[in-house]
């Protein structure tokens, strides 16, 4: 019995590292890239071990875009979507999931259909609002149609409503606190996993955003990250391994973040666990 | 400690939004110092003018210009984005010639450039080149011409060598005189070598329509496409041709297999513009000495690329922006252009004459001094018309040459459909 | 008396707090989405280039969208690989956030990280890789390894199949780490004590993530499904990248935003473009609605409507 249960943790680890190579080769085929010249890109055999152009195809970056002042952009466009969506989501989450009021179900069925419209077609019209409200090469301007976000609404009342226990709530309120009080010191601290999540998602999701902020931001000073990227992709000069490069280094914060992100997850179960 | 950590967050997030907002209601005043004025400029691709109005800025000391590159496609969709919403348009924005047509539908959002004294430098510049830069009853300008793209024969020696052909540019060209000619070179390669004349058949279809007058609109919109001799049908047939007879390889243009043939030697002739050296200086290191230029056989000869610099209606310095665009399209300027590494072929005849010009030896081609090849092609040319929806038409055509290449689809039928295809498009 | 009035009141300020808390989101929409969401439902009855003037053509635009058999073709191909892209996803999805939510995994820490890296990749790394691994050419990965098998070289890009299959192991590959962590996020929410008892009484790990985690992970599952349907119908940036310069003129992969966002930015016809946006709002809508109830199942009112 206990040398059966052995071995379905060996097929448990061969499964999650087949996963895991799959998840992680291209993102090691990128890295070497930007460790090589442009030519290796259409090498035959394959290119598959780091060459020793790291620093050289980098530098090349440096002067082809404004790649520091761009990564400062972008994490506070990131940091201030992301905190945003959290605040919104979780506020609208804690009131579907734990309060009756007329027109709920309306309310949260008409979040889901603001998804529906697809963004390609909504560009005219949203930019133009942009441009008309004097937001254009703002950092404002390029976060602000990423605040709305159903799915985090959606995450957060089904997370609130099955991990945060109705007696709990009733019996803050009996001990007189305000529902904001509840929020904060009920509701927040359990559902801190699922900030993580979302939270990881939405920095992610607006770190690799293009269209919409390559078209509001116009003044290379307010460049975010794959927009000065996109710049120095021309047709006319393919330098995979500058690009690749430039990649590579837009990413690795976002390695970091999820780590960062991915130990508040951590952390807060071990923690729920002991209370 | 978690909680007054969120307090934290929050507090540090209502901050920043608030100084973003403030921030973003600062920025608006634009203008800047007394007397100063920015010029927003939009480019796509390669080339040297962010040097140029580095250059300019120096010697007009008032005048700051923002250069903001972007590739090509995204360049042109952003400014349609802004022209279209009537705000946020640049001063001065470079229009490839491709797209132009599509943007002379929004006349009233350009400045006309004749208002602010363009025909003083007309006379400077190519007739054909310029006449595309009007509107159709020619009393409207968009933009002063760039760089045009005449095209010529890349032809690779070692191939030609092997194959039993002469290697002299000279040579080269008494040898391909014409269509036959062109063909005939291709099958002695083909023969000796084994490999493709051409890199593609988009290529082959390129020879004849780069130098059509007329192809698939005229300039009322009616569709020509299946008028007698039009010149899509020939162009077509003749990739069609090449293609029966083995002369045209599968290497899609731009894509790394295509990159790699042209630095391995995959194919013996390529019909460039002058900007294609450019790409290969960077892309094609290995070929570097194999390739030579000869004029092409005056049945092929034609324009591929370049662009024009308009100013639209929306600045509020017109006198500033032309004054800017007309000094940088000067003779002078355009051969600057030529020179640096984006290497924009001049649309000004006076260039042709520049000494510096006409004896600039070019190392890639194995000191061959290639630049009069492309003056004398450019001169051959007349105008064209594209029409606004050029390019989906002469996508499907190239979808229908794919499919038969690669699908071994029947000319006639993927011809057919590809007519079907382009008439649902005009009918949007 | 006191008791009911004191119970009444506490039942207003309920209410202004929950419209309150929902504000914000209401009125950001307001703000920036409604806007543009009225101007498409506008723009579908009308004939304009984007630059010119409008002109009223009633429902011409839908007539010629639903007469295109393009538009059909995009349509069946969003669906081909919607189902082979987003289905796959939500079984391996639950999998690996069952596994990777096991107590006794070592590097868990790792193992999250790298599932959710392709999630992170930035799409135009994505595009230059699967572009190399999926070229037409003999020196492709994925045609080196069918070769191997004595099977013929694929045109990923070209084919019908090819490029649909390309398109969708690509976007399997790329968000399957969203929703294994969304799944992983489910499981925190379930009590722990729960799989004690289940062990306790002798239950294998198959019977565990049969009989607790599926049942109590279902309103994940079916907000996922939800968004997967919606996401999958409005595929775009995956082929596009994947399929570069092509992407708007072949219809092996050519998606409905695709056809879309080509009728509205490349034949500069945003009246068809819009009729298209609207007929696929439709389509959203009843393929959500089917997706949601067939993986609710025949749900009794959930714990999330509670009074």
């Amino acid at each position: 019995m206990k040398k059966k249960f052995k071995i379905s943790r060996f097929f448990v680890y061969l499964f999650l590292i087949v996963a895991g190579f799959f998840s992680v080769f291209p993102f090691y085929w990128m890295f070497v890239m930007a460790t090589r010249p442009s030519a290796a890109y259409n090498s035959i055999p394959p290119t598959l071990t780091p060459g020793e152009q790291l620093v050289e195809n980098f530098q090349k970056v440096l002067e082809k875009t404004p790649f520091f002042g761009a990564m400062f952009n972008t994490l506070i466009v990131c940091l201030v979507v992301t905190l945003v969506v959290l605040l919104i989501s979780s506020l609208a989450g804690f009131a579907f999931a734990k309060f009756k009021f007329p027109g709920k179900n309306i309310f949260f069925v008409s979040i889901l259909l603001t998804m529906i419209i697809p963004p390609q077609l909504g560009l005219i019209p949203q930019y133009y609002l942009v441009a008309k409200f004097g937001l254009l090469d703002t950092l404002f301007g390029a976060m602000i149609i990423f605040f709305l976000n159903p799915l985090g609404i959606f995450l957060m009342r089904q997370y609130i409503s099955q991990s945060v226990p109705d007696e709990l709530v009733e019996a803050a309120k009996l001990d007189g606190c305000s529902n904001f009080r509840i929020f904060r010191s009920v509701v927040l601290p359990i559902i801190l996993p699922a900030f993580a999540t979302l939270g990881i998602i939405v920095f992610t999701a607006t770190w690799g955003e293009f269209l919409w902020q390559f078209t509001v931001l116009r003044d290379p000073d307010m460049y975010t990250i794959q927009v000065a990227l996109s710049s120095m992709n021309t047709t006319s000069n393919v330098d995979f391994g500058m690009i690749l490069s430039g990649v590579f280094w837009a990413t690795i914060p976002l390695v970091i973040v999820f780590l960062m992100f991915n130990k508040l997850f951590i952390s807060s179960i071990t923690e729920g666990s002991i209370k | 400690m978690k909680k007054s950590k969120l307090v934290l967050m929050i507090s540090i997030l209502s901050v920043m939004i608030l100084s973003l907002v403030a921030c973003g209601g600062d920025k608006e005043s634009s203008g800047g110092k007394d007397g100063e004025v920015t010029l927003n400029f939009w480019v796509f691709g390669a080339t040297n003018y962010e040097e140029l109005a580095k250059e300019y800025e120096k010697e007009n000391p008032g005048v700051k210009i923002k250069v903001k590159t972007s590739e090509t496609d995204d360049h042109h969709n952003s400014l349609f984005t802004s022209l279209s919403a009537g705000s946020g348009a640049p001063d001065i924005a470079m229009l490839e010639i491709d797209q132009l047509d599509r943007f002379k539908e929004a006349q009233d959002r350009f400045v006309n450039l004749y208002d602010v004294g363009a025909k003083e430098v007309q006379d400077q510049y190519l007739d054909w080149k310029w006449q595309i830069g009007e509107n159709s009853d020619g009393d409207f300008l968009f933009g002063l011409p760039t760089d045009i793209g005449p095209k010529a024969m890349f032809y690779r020696t070692d191939l030609f060598e092997e194959a039993g052909l002469p290697t002299e540019p000279d040579e080269v060209e008494a040898l391909i005189q014409s269509k036959e000619d062109f063909i005939k070179a291709g099958q002695q390669i083909k023969e000796k070598t084994g490999k493709p004349l051409l890199d593609s058949m988009e290529m082959a279809y390129r020879a004849i329509i780069d130098g059509a007058e007329e192809s698939f609109f005229d300039e009322e919109g009616n569709l020509l496409i299946e008028n007698e001799g039009n010149a899509v049908r020939q162009a077509y047939d003749l990739a069609i041709e090449l293609n029966e007879l083995g002369l045209v390889g599968e290497y899609e243009m731009w894509t790394p297999e295509w990159g790699n043939a042209v630095n391995n030697g995959d194919f013996a002739i390529e019909l460039g513009a002058a900007w294609l050296k450019g790409w290969m200086l960077d892309n094609a290191p290995d070929a570097s000495g194999k390739f030579r230029i000869a004029t092409l056989p005056t049945e092929f000869a034609g324009n591929w690329g370049g662009s024009y610099i308009a100013v639209p209606a929306e600045t509020e310095h017109e006198e500033e922006a032309y004054e800017f665009v007309k000094w940088l399209v000067s003779p002078d300027n355009q051969l600057a252009s030529f020179k640096s590494d984006a290497g924009l072929f001049p649309s000004s005849p006076d260039v042709y004459e520049m000494d510096e010009f006409k004896n600039t030896e070019d190392e890639f081609f194995g000191g061959q001094s290639t630049a009069q090849y492309f003056a004398n092609a450019a001169q051959d040319i007349s105008f064209i018309y594209k029409g606004t929806k050029y390019k989906p038409a002469h996508d499907e055509i190239l979808n229908a040459m794919n499919n038969v290449q690669q699908q071994g689809g029947d000319p006639e039928e993927e011809w057919a459909a590809a007519v079907e295809r382009i008439k649902d498009l005009v009918s949007r | 008396m006191a008791f009911t009035r004191k119970y009444r009141s506490e039942e207003t300020k309920d209410k202004i707090s929950a419209y309150l808390y929902i504000s914000p989101f209401f009125i950001i929409f307001a703000i920036i989405g409604l806007y543009p969401a009225i101007f498409s439902l506008f723009l579908a009855f009308q004939k304009w280039n984007g630059l010119g003037e409008m002109s009223f053509v009633g429902l011409n635009n839908f007539k010629v969208v639903l007469q295109d058999p393009i538009f059909w073709k995009a349509l069946y191909n969003t669906i081909v690989m919607g189902i082979m892209g987003t289905a796959p996803q939500i079984i391996v999805g639950i999998i690996l956030a069952f596994i990777l939510n096991q107590a006794y995994l070592k590097f868990k820490n790792t193992f999250r990280a790298m599932v959710f890296l392709p999630y992170i990749t930035s799409m135009v790394a994505v595009a230059l890789v699967f572009g190399v691994f999926f070229s037409n050419n003999d020196t492709a990965l994925a045609n080196y390894i069918l070769n191997i098998f004595g099977m013929d070289t694929v045109a990923w890009k070209t084919s019908e199949w090819g490029a649909k299959i390309a398109i969708s192991i690509m976007v399997f590959w790329r968000w399957i780490g969203y929703n294994t962590i969304i799944y992983l996020a489910g499981l925190q929410s379930i009590p722990k004590d729960l799989y004690e008892a289940a062990r306790i009484d002798g239950a294998n790990t198959f019977q565990q993530l049969r009989y607790i985690t599926i049942p109590l992970l279902k309103p994940f599952i079916v907000l996922t499904v939800f968004f997967s349907t919606v996401g999958a119908l409005q595929l775009f940036t995956e082929p596009t990248v994947f399929l570069g310069t092509q992407a708007f003129s072949r219809t092996e992969a050519m998606t409905v935003v695709m056809y879309l966002y080509r009728d509205a930015f490349s034949l500069q016809s945003f009246g068809t473009g819009s009729a298209t946006a609207v007929i696929l709002l439709f389509i959203i809508v009843v393929a959500s609605a089917i997706n949601t109830y067939l993986t609710s199942g025949i749900r009794k009112k959930g714990k999330g409507i509670k009074s």
